[in-house]
């Protein structure tokens, strides 16, 4: 079994007149238990060439299936350039768009088999650069 | 503008061979944004739901943070998005775990789970849109 951590902070000295200072810390585990997960795609590097496309990131039918399935995800938008972004979807559920520099974490839970990750860029923008990495049980 | 910074870091050292080691870090485009904390009393959609984000309450982008506070990993809590359907399944966190994801700022995102007042913290940041009210 692996033990992988995943911890975020989130900050803010100015948002509100409350300082904003939190921390949340997780071991990835399996659904409902505490069995670590145990594989991985490892650190994926991918460029989104063309603009107005759609490209699968994770294809469900590659992973386990199942209500009694719990993996992570985590997706980085790695442009420089503050104006571009993709849209991300979960099963053609829009999630949103991650503009560049910024990131998703969550779990995934492909329950019935069909939750393909998937990209989008807008029209005009190319050569998107991404970052993404799938921690999964069996 | 306000700052808001986030950070991730995600590490083990057996899940490869090699060590894994991920850290990033974003400040987001924010004036705007509350960390609340609350009971879902819903368990089935559209009865009970917890609103965490009205639609158009935020402009061009917005970061949702959720984290299920329950102490047993088998008690979920799901995000919905509502204006799609009652089926549309965004997240599924289970007790203990977070989220940090983008939301699509023209939908609405609801939130049930499967236990009765399961508690729930959470926040939406971003630009705030003033033609619209959470009221």
């Amino acid at each position: 079994m692996a033990t992988t951590t995943a911890t975020l902070t989130l900050s803010s000295a100015d948002l509100t007149g409350d300082v904003l200072s939190l921390s949340a810390a997780s071991t990835l585990t399996e659904a409902g238990n505490l069995t670590g997960l145990d594989q991985t795609t490892g650190v994926s590097k991918k460029v989104l060439a063309a603009a107005s496309t759609t490209t699968t990131l994770i294809d469900a039918d590659d992973y386990p299936s199942g209500p009694a399935k719990n993996h992570r995800f985590f997706l980085r938008n790695a442009s420089t350039t503050a104006s571009e972004y993709i849209t991300v979807t979960v099963d053609a559920q829009a999630i949103g768009r991650l503009y560049a520099g910024d990131f998703l974490f969550m779990p995934y839970h492909n329950e019935d088999g069909t939750h393909d990750i998937k990209v989008t860029t807008p029209s005009g923008q190319t050569n998107t650069p991404i970052e993404f990495i799938l921690i999964h049980q069996s | 503008m306000a700052t808001v910074r986030v950070a991730l870091r995600v590490s083990s050292t057996d899940v490869l061979s090699t060590a894994l080691d991920v850290s990033v870090a974003s400040n987001l485009l924010a004036d705007s944004g509350s960390l609340i904390k609350a009971k879902v009393k819903g368990t089935a959609a559209d009865t009970d739901d917890l609103v965490i984000y009205k639609a158009n309450d935020k402009l061009e982008s917005a970061y949702l943070y959720i984290r299920n506070l329950d102490e047993k990993k088998e008690n979920y809590i799901f995000v919905r998005n509502e204006t799609e359907s009652n089926t549309a399944l965004v997240a599924k966190i289970g007790g203990g775990e977070f989220a940090f994801i983008p939301v699509a700022v023209d939908m609405t995102y609801q939130c049930i789970a499967t236990k009765v007042n399961t508690i729930v913290e959470y926040g939406v940041f971003g630009l705030d849109n003033s033609s619209v009210t959470l009221a």
